[in-house]
């Protein structure tokens, strides 16, 4: 199998141009991942060769250079340097021009190892507190502000000897879940601006900067509604951050037990987790210029085929006259990582 | 594609000679247990069951720094018996062993050692190979899991392989259900309990796991084992609120993320308390690297004889094994690999957990299809092109 | 239908949605916007703002999901963590009437959404729907007298949070209750397949999210297959006249592509005139006194009619024949142009 381009050609007018302030949804399953496409949209912005000669469309991007901030919220920064590799992109590299971003929500998230974090933020609030405490609501509002301009990475690359200390030089910054409630959703909204303006203040005039979130629901399922935070607030959170970027891409899981149970012909009582990730997805839907939806072959596996993508319109209000075609094709993702979009039939 | 490459492949001297032409990754090639993968050469270390390893896509083992979960449909519990026979093999290796939530006798009763992996299957192939003699050639590829290692090393003859078995240590090792496993490490695993407390026992959890990883020496291997979890009986009711499971799954892969190339984490739940249709279990699973499915067939005598025994000789399969989503392929989106999508069905045997493809058996007096059969599964029209 | 009572339909309700669409009269003080993913609200809310414009109508948006100021929007009012007596007071402070640059003593107020404030997890414990809605329709100060008209729009297919107390009303049963219209649209493709499917007696086919498949959020795609270029919006109106009487009526909204920014005339259509929803042909065999043409004369005179009645053919008492070999026989009258030749014929 001939080695593929690391954009197919296909898919390059749905990654290569976002118009302003729009957000663009990708929606995955648990079969039908969406890293890959991604890696696509990393690619469209920071590839220092011209999106391919054969667009002709792209001269809004003659000098004008795209910036990216990358949060993620389920893969380390290695899984993105790795694959990001296959496609000819140095990350650290992009990032040493600060050209990129990377914002990790993986690593001490949910739990700071007591290695990296000084000791008072080793506090039970910081480990996975529990809802069923009996006042919900009320975060000590000091912990908030100490806790988000606390430069973590000197720290952090002292301490982790053992590691191949690389990995860290390209991370700007490293999120922490502390509190419970609205207040630790503004902490964090705090860490991924300060990276964005950071990233800002080096922008010249027409430079974009494109904000990929890799599974912000995860914030949402891993909180509770008691802990005040629901499927509007992850949402407004969203907005907060969409405000500061110009243009914004989602990942998000659309699994079938995860959005049909909470519909009310289901029938069956849906449990909070349910009724919630279903309100934020398709809530982000509504708001959506683009919907790429990914998911298994619906007749079974195959072997040259890994799953089928669909581009649709989303309900967000467009001012401008936007040509977004909609269109249904398939995806192979070859072993080295390069992947084919083709429409059924082809080949 | 003879029967014999199955063999070659995956015994660990011949990978001792891939590892040269592997991508270039930092693998501790000393450390026992480890090798790195034929797909990509990223270090993988055995589950203890070989045909688990070989249904991995493609890399032949599970691959550092990944979390399999396990779920089991009913009452029955084989996933207890993959989990113990991956304990076993982390005990038989050498490396730190963590179980979680389960006292101390679990460790006790742990499959004894037999020897490694190949020689149990060298012994097997012999008694089969009058059987596989009669198989028209063509389906011969079909089943062989083995295929892709073996692919790497081909030039071996047997003679050489079986030096190199005697001289290197085995990659997966064969063990009896039916003896208990002596080895002077099994004193060594670590068993930690779930404190009962009001709040989330899991905070606990980790903070145990992360300083034993980080205050062992950089070339300890770990493997965290969670039996059952949010089984009613071990964990408080709490502990099933998303807040808690959610955060301490995304907290464990952030830890084996953080150490990647030194843990690797092994984890069943039963399904007939949490039913994968629920939004929560769908989370952990999305939150995995790898997951597979356990559905046995209802142990009935009838049901045995009907429900796809291929011939009378072999032994009829317990229960359908679906594998929803595999580590490393599936993170980078899944599909190109052999395995997927085809139908497994998984027999427990005294000695081992077998995978094999799963096929309905023939129907009456069909014997060209039952001999077809015999090799395993429906065969997909690209293995029968010439 | 009688053509009588489909041209009053028509000149009614026509007239009926025009002044709904451009809030004259204050025909409907709270009119309730029902969409889906499959037909989103927003081309409909742009028309609403269209016509505004033309008749120089003040325009508010409360915007729950809209990022940006859209063009036409006069007053544009993000609802980020503010509370909704905040809200409410923007609202209110957005348009002074008094002001001598606005004559207009009309206002239109859009909510793009309602969903995020029903799931909202921080609403004050106080809060109250009816009221909510209301202060904006009637504001309290009695120096604001405006005709204020409400638009709220409503993603049906956003599951709503359980009540904290199960025998209050679902909040959408109180906006449907206290909505003077309420418009549920419809994609027309959709529409049109599923009436392609009903008149063959099949089960119509379902879209999107209804479809509850793994993965898939939205089923839009451009060219549904077997609907050719049906574009626009279909609108079910259910509206309660002050008479209390209501009227339910299905429109077609074009694409606003179709016409100019400017046009003054009505754009909507009723369903039931679309060509592509009721073809044509049907208005044919409905109009009985005209004749097909053709070169050749078809009708006949009553004489020759009376005459062809008369005719007995011969295969009418060859039916019953009682004896064997009966049956056949071929029975024929002698005319006086025969020739017969009692030699050479036989009967």
């Amino acid at each position: 199998m001939p080695s593929q381009p690391p954009l197919p050609p296909l898919l390059a007018p749905y990654v290569s141009t976002l118009p302003d302030s729009s957000l663009t949804l990708i929606s995955s399953i648990l079969g039908a991942t969406s890293n890959w496409l991604v890696l696509r949209f990393l690619y469209a912005a920071l590839s220092s060769a011209s999106p391919n000669a054969a667009f002709g469309l792209d001269e809004l991007q003659n000098g004008a250079k795209k910036k990216v901030v990358l949060v993620s919220f389920m893969r380390s920064y290695d899984f993105w340097k790795t694959e990001a590799k296959r496609l000819g992109l140095d990350l650290t590299r992009l990032a040493d021009k600060k050209q990129f971003a990377f914002v990790d929500g993986l690593s001490e998230l949910f739990y700071a190892p007591a290695a990296t974090a000084t000791p008072a933020s080793v506090s039970p609030a910081g480990m996975g507190s529990s809802p069923r405490t009996t006042l919900p609501m009320r975060s000590p509002p000091g912990a908030v502000p100490g806790r988000s301009p606390q430069p973590v990475r000197p720290t952090a690359t002292a301490v982790r000897g053992n590691l191949a200390k690389p990995a860290e030089s390209g991370i700007a910054k490293k999120l922490h879940f502390t509190g419970r409630g609205l207040a630790s959703l503004d902490a964090l909204e705090a860490d991924i601006s300060s990276v964005i303006e950071q990233q800002k203040s080096s922008m010249e005039d027409g430079d974009e900067l494109l904000l990929i979130i890799d599974q912000p629901d995860l914030l949402l399922a891993a909180t509770s509604p008691s802990m005040g935070i629901g499927a509007t607030e992850m949402a407004e959170w969203i907005t907060g951050l969409q405000q500061r970027a110009h243009a914004t891409v989602l990942t998000l899981a659309t699994d079938a037990p995860l959005i049909h149970n909470a519909s009310t012909m289901s029938g069956q009582l849906a449990t909070p987790i349910e009724t919630e990730h279903a309100a934020l997805a398709i809530g982000l839907a509504h708001r959506a210029r683009s919907v790429m939806q990914l998911r298994t072959l619906d007749t079974g596996a195959a072997k040259d085929v890994s799953g089928v993508l669909r581009i649709s319109r989303g309900g967000g209000m467009i001012t401008e006259e936007d040509n977004l075609e909609e269109r249904e094709a398939l995806y192979f993702i070859q072993r080295d990582g390069g992947v084919k979009v083709f429409g059924r039939g082809e080949s | 594609m003879s029967f014999r490459k199955r063999n070659i492949g995956l015994s660990p001297g011949v990978d001792r000679n891939a590892v040269p032409n592997a991508t270039a990754q930092p693998v501790p090639e000393s450390t026992p247990g480890i090798r790195p993968s034929p797909d990509d050469g990223r270090p993988t270390t055995s589950t203890g069951t070989r045909s688990l390893d070989n249904l991995l896509a493609g890399h032949a083992g599970l691959p550092m720094g990944k979390l399999l979960l396990i779920e089991e449909n009913g009452t029955t519990d084989f996933a207890g018996a993959l989990l113990r026979y991956y304990a076993a093999e982390g005990v038989v290796q050498e490396q730190k062993v963590h179980v979680i939530g389960v006292p101390e006798q679990w460790g006790r009763s742990l499959p004894g050692l037999i020897g490694s992996a190949e020689s149990l299957d060298e012994k097997r192939s012999d008694r089969r190979k009058d059987d596989r003699m009669k198989i028209a050639w063509r389906y011969e590829r079909l089943g062989e899991f083995g295929a892709v290692a073996g692919s790497r090393g081909a030039p071996t003859t047997p003679g050489e392989q079986d030096a190199a078995a005697k001289e290197a240590p085995a990659f997966c090792h064969a063990f009896d259900l039916t003896k208990r496993l002596t080895h002077p490490s099994i004193t060594n695993m670590s068993f930690i309990p779930i404190v009962p407390s009001k709040d989330s026992p899991f905070p606990a959890i980790l903070k145990r796991l992360e300083t034993a990883i980080t205050s062992s020496a950089a070339d300890t291997i770990h493997r965290i084992v969670i039996p059952s979890l949010l089984n009613p009986t071990m964990y408080p009711p709490d502990a099933c609120q998303p807040a808690n499971v959610l955060q301490f799954f995304h907290a464990l892969k952030a830890l084996m993320s953080a150490h990647t190339t030194r843990v690797t984490a092994m984890i069943t739940m039963p399904l007939s308390l949490y039913p994968r249709s629920s939004g929560l279990v769908r989370w952990i699973e999305l939150l995995s690297d790898g997951v597979l499915e356990l559905c046995p067939f209802p142990h009935s005598a009838d049901a045995m004889a009907t429900s796809g025994a291929a011939t009378s000789q072999e032994e009829p399969p317990q229960g359908m094994l679906k594998t929803h989503r595999l580590p490393v392929l599936h993170e980078r989106g899944g599909g190109s690999d052999q395995n997927v999508g085809q139908d497994w069905a998984f027999i427990l045997s005294r000695r081992r957990f077998e995978i094999k493809p799963f096929s309905l058996p023939p129907a009456e007096g069909d014997t060209e299809a039952q001999d077809a059969s015999a090799a395993g599964g429906m065969p997909k029209k690209s293995d029968l092109d010439f | 239908m009688a053509p009588v009572n489909l041209s009053h339909r028509r000149t009614h309700n026509l007239l009926l949605i025009s002044k709904l669409l451009s809030l004259r009269d204050t025909a409907s003080p709270l009119t309730l916007v029902l969409d889906s993913l499959e037909q989103p609200a927003t081309p409909l809310l742009k028309e609403y703002i269209r016509r505004a414009k033309l008749s120089k109508v003040h325009v508010t948006l409360i915007a729950f999901e809209t990022l940006k100021q859209p063009e036409g929007v006069d007053a544009f009012i993000s609802t980020r963590r503010k509370s909704t007596a905040d809200i409410a007071k923007e609202v209110n402070a957005a348009y002074q009437p008094a002001a001598a640059s606005n004559p207009s003593r009309r206002r239109l107020i859009l909510i793009d959404s309602i969903n995020p404030l029903l799931n909202s997890k921080r609403v004050e414990p106080g809060f109250h729907l009816p009221s909510f809605l209301g202060s904006f329709i009637a504001p309290t100060s009695a120096s604001a007298k405006v005709d204020a008209s409400l638009v709220v729009t409503y993603h049906q297919d956003v599951p709503e949070a359980p009540q904290p107390n199960p025998y209050t009303p679902s909040p959408i049963s109180v906006l449907t209750y206290l909505a003077t219209s309420i418009m549920t649209l419809h994609s027309f493709s959709h529409v049109l397949a599923q009436k392609a499917a009903r008149d063959r007696s099949l089960a119509p086919p379902v879209f999107g999210l209804e479809e509850e498949q793994e993965g898939i959020l939205l089923s839009r795609l451009d060219r549904l297959a077997g609907t050719g270029t049906a574009e626009g919006i279909v609108i079910e109106l259910e509206h309660r006249r002050k008479s209390g009487r209501g009227v339910l009526e299905w429109y077609l909204l074009p694409p606003a592509s179709r016409y100019s920014p400017q046009h003054l005339k009505e754009v909507v259509t009723l369903l039931d005139d679309n060509v592509l929803y009721n073809p044509p042909m049907e208005q044919d065999t409905a109009a009985g006194d005209e004749e097909p043409t053709s070169t050749f004369e078809l009708g006949l005179t009553d004489r020759q009619r009376r005459e062809r009645e008369g005719v007995v053919l011969p295969y009418f008492d060859a039916q019953h024949g009682d004896g064997p070999g009966e049956g056949g026989r071929i029975l024929y009258d002698m005319g006086e142009e025969d020739d017969f030749d009692e030699e050479e014929d036989e009967i």
